[in-house]
């Protein structure tokens, strides 16, 4: 769209333009008028981003050493926040269930989304349509979800436990009415809703491998698992490096499932960083200690995608 | 070249749009004269307006009054009505007057000076207005109390014949109750009807510790004085006398389904009820059946000639970004919303208002479907209301701390003692430290 806008002839007279150093050349005023025009392309994005999230951002920093309720000046406090955080339990319980829920549901879903996308990128009869199943529980309403899957971890009356009785399981779990199966649970849930999407992209890093590699490997006299791990793992290797990105990023930042799911409870047993965050700032109307918790989150988010861009830059050599 | 004009009238639209967006803001925020007539035009926020009726009654009554002052409602989302207020006070683009909904945020609003002194306003009430104490600090006061709920305890008179129980005669403590539920169980077990319905809120358990217990505080966080109310309720539970907790929080259930449909014999809620059960029965969503309120359960038997419950008042306050016209036509108003005329026309449509004398009581007694016996009337206007939130920095974070406290005792992941020492644990090291 953006190169039709300009004449046909531009293109050679820019080329010209080059060589004439000393006038007025008419490349300069084309491609002047090209960046303009990319800007006002992006600017409508670009100024909500700026306005919406890159602003907020940047004062979160500034915010993390202050004390505010939202109202009047923020009180400069220095690393006061940072400190209560140091001797703060409910906060080390937050980030240790952050952790606890990241370590369960990146493996996971992993797991789940590469099994899934490699038993449907054969070809199945009607494998549109179980692909279109499994990315459903992406884009159904997280309310909804929670609603009905709350309703099947019901403890006597739900659908999983009765299934688990009818199995032979004596003492099924308390699922999320229990402080030790409530994380459990929303993992199981976390891991259901997205799998679907990161299937969608191991698909695309599957179409990607060429089928020349399978057949090599065929005539070489590899079996399914051996071409599994040397064609299919390696081939969708910078797939997997970008799922796992993701995946652990959104593990951490985790928020709207567990507010719906469970509210933290029962206790803290399932409060996790963001809804901590949510806690301390929108309850309590404490934005300069909630700042701080999040400017944590922020790092450790930083961290981890640091040292895996770095483990998967030494993998590549 | 036409393209570039489509893109830049584009980009001009998009910006039109940002800007006025960001703009549109503002002009709720501004009330004044229209004209020159004296005519003041006041905006007052209110929430889910299509059901909650009470702001445009109190506006329509106010109006009819002093048809020289208009007021506007602005709407807000219920749920998050404190979020957005905050941002709109912050942002200078809340309305004129806005609602206190519980007392629970009251402290951020008055210490972040976004409520106006209207000591001259409260100073003119009569005395019957409960709820003003809980607004005043060092001596001034900063919103007007139009509503004051209470809590009750609500029960089914067929169901209580049908299982040969004497009604609750408006002298019940706990221990009555609590014998009460389990007879009531047994008679109707054939019918799979609870005795009765605690639902999932801290406050069925909290607040009536709070307001009952001798010196019982919320913000010394010493908590013991609720572990008694925590061991009734989860013998209840156990016993299978009420829908355990889980199953509530698991299934979602709703309290209105449990009494209006009759599922539960008793469950004690918030005065709030009383017009919603009667617009339900209207409606089809609730049963028609013989029911009452009585007074809540008391602790001991001293307290039955003048019960004691809990709840926030509602007030409303004035923003003091608003102009002095404006806040002068803002305080006729909250004078307006004390009176007994603004109490009566609040009765007629079901809601518990600040003042209940005889005339309001007589009003909201002869709603249609409202029951008419001795102690529901008593109930509504013989009580000690004591507020649930105390007005304190540090509330928000003593009610969460003992909202968790709450999920993992009624759960069953820890014992009431066990939960309520955490939860002092954890007041002490957060919060009182």
């Amino acid at each position: 769209m953006v190169t039709t806008a300009v004449p046909p002839t531009g293109s050679t007279s820019s080329r010209t333009g080059r060589n004439r150093p000393g006038g007025h050349p008419p490349g300069r005023r084309l491609r002047l008028r090209n960046t303009f025009i990319g800007w006002t392309f992006i600017l409508p994005n670009f100024i909500g981003f700026a306005v919406l999230t890159l602003g907020p951002v940047l004062a979160l920093f500034y915010l993390g050493f202050t004390s505010w309720n939202a109202f009047g000046q923020a009180e400069w406090v220095g690393v006061e926040n940072f400190r209560g955080l140091l001797t703060d339990a409910t906060f080390h319980r937050a980030l240790l269930n952050t952790g606890y829920y990241a370590v369960l549901h990146i493996p996971l879903t992993l797991a789940a989304s590469l099994g899934l996308a490699l038993l449907l990128n054969t070809k199945l009869r009607g494998v549109a349509f179980f692909r279109t199943v499994a990315f459903f529980p992406y884009i159904t309403s997280i309310v909804a979800i929670a609603v009905v899957w709350n309703m099947l971890f019901s403890p006597d009356a739900g659908v999983i436990n009765q299934f688990l009785t009818f199995l032979g399981v004596d003492d099924p779990p308390g699922w999320t009415t229990s402080t030790d199966w409530s994380m459990p649970a929303v993992v199981i849930v976390g891991t259901w809703r997205y799998m679907g999407y990161y299937m969608l992209l191991f698909l695309a890093g599957l179409q990607a491998i060429p089928p020349e590699l399978y057949e090599a490997a065929r005539v070489d006299g590899a079996n399914a698992i051996q071409r599994f791990w040397n064609v299919t793992v390696p081939g969708l290797r910078p797939t997997t490096f970008f799922i796992t990105v993701m995946l652990t990023i959104e593990s951490f930042k985790v928020f709207d499932l567990i507010l719906v799911m469970t509210n933290g409870g029962p206790g803290i047993s399932t409060l996790v960083l963001s809804q901590y965050i949510y806690r301390k700032g929108f309850e309590e109307h404490d934005f300069g200690y909630a700042s701080s918790v999040a400017i944590v989150l922020f790092g450790i988010c930083i961290v981890v995608t640091v040292v895996q861009f770095l483990i998967n830059k030494r993998r590549e050599r | 070249m036409k393209r570039s004009y489509l893109t830049a009238t584009a980009t001009a639209a998009a910006a039109a749009l940002v800007l006025t967006a960001c703009g549109g803001g503002d002009d709720q925020g501004e009330g004044g004269q229209d004209g020159a007539s004296g005519a003041v035009t006041v905006s007052l926020a209110g929430w889910s307006l299509d059901t909650t009726p009470e702001f445009q009654v109190l506006a329509d009554a106010f109006h009819e009054q002093n048809p020289d002052v208009t007021i506007d409602l602005v709407e807000y989302s219920a749920d998050d009505y404190d979020t957005q207020m905050i941002a709109d006070l912050s942002a200078g683009s809340a309305p004129d007057l806005y609602v206190m909904k519980n007392l629970k945020n009251f402290f951020t609003y008055e210490d972040g000076g976004q409520l106006v002194d209207v000591s001259d306003v409260a100073g003119q009430l009569g005395d019957e207005v409960s709820g003003v104490d809980a607004y005043t600090v060092d001596g001034a006061t900063f919103a007007i109390p139009y509503r004051q709920d209470a809590w009750y305890l609500y029960y089914n008179k067929d169901l209580f014949d049908q299982a040969g129980v004497d009604y609750p005669d408006g002298s019940w403590t706990w221990d009555d109750y609590a014998d009460a539920a389990e007879e009531l169980t047994t008679g109707l077990d054939e019918s799979n009807v609870y005795g009765t319905y605690q639902h999932e809120w801290q406050s069925t358990v909290q607040g009536f510790a709070n307001a009952q217990s001798p010196g019982a505080d919320l913000l010394s966080g010493q908590w013991d004085y609720m572990v008694p109310f925590y061991e009734r309720a989860v013998d209840l539970q156990d016993e299978g006398t009420q829908l355990d907790y889980g199953s509530i929080t698991t299934n979602s259930v709703s309290y209105q389904s449990q009494f209006g449909t009759q599922k539960t014999a008793m469950m004690v809620m918030g005065s709030w009820y009383v017009a919603t059960l009667l617009a339900q029965v209207d409606s089809g969503e609730a049963d028609e059946f013989a029911w009452g309120f009585a007074p809540a359960p008391q602790l001991d038997s001293s307290t039955v000639e003048e019960p004691i419950t809990f709840a926030d008042p509602t007030g409303i306050g004035i923003n003091p970004a608003a102009d002095d016209d404006v806040v002068a036509a803002a305080k006729e108003f909250l004078a307006f919303i004390g009176s007994e005329d603004a109490a009566s026309a609040l009765a007629e449509i079901g809601i518990t208002p600040a003042v209940t004398n005889d005339t309001v009581a007589e009003t909201y007694f002869g709603i249609d479907g409202m029951p008419t016996d001795g102690v529901s009337r008593f109930a509504f206007s013989t009580h000690d209301v004591r507020p649930e939130n105390p007005v304190d920095a540090n509330t928000a974070a003593l009610q969460n701390i003992l909202e968790d406290a709450h999920s993992a005792i009624m759960s069953g992941s820890v014992s009431p003692a066990d939960g309520i020492d955490e939860a002092e644990q954890r007041a002490a090291a957060e919060v009182l430290g």
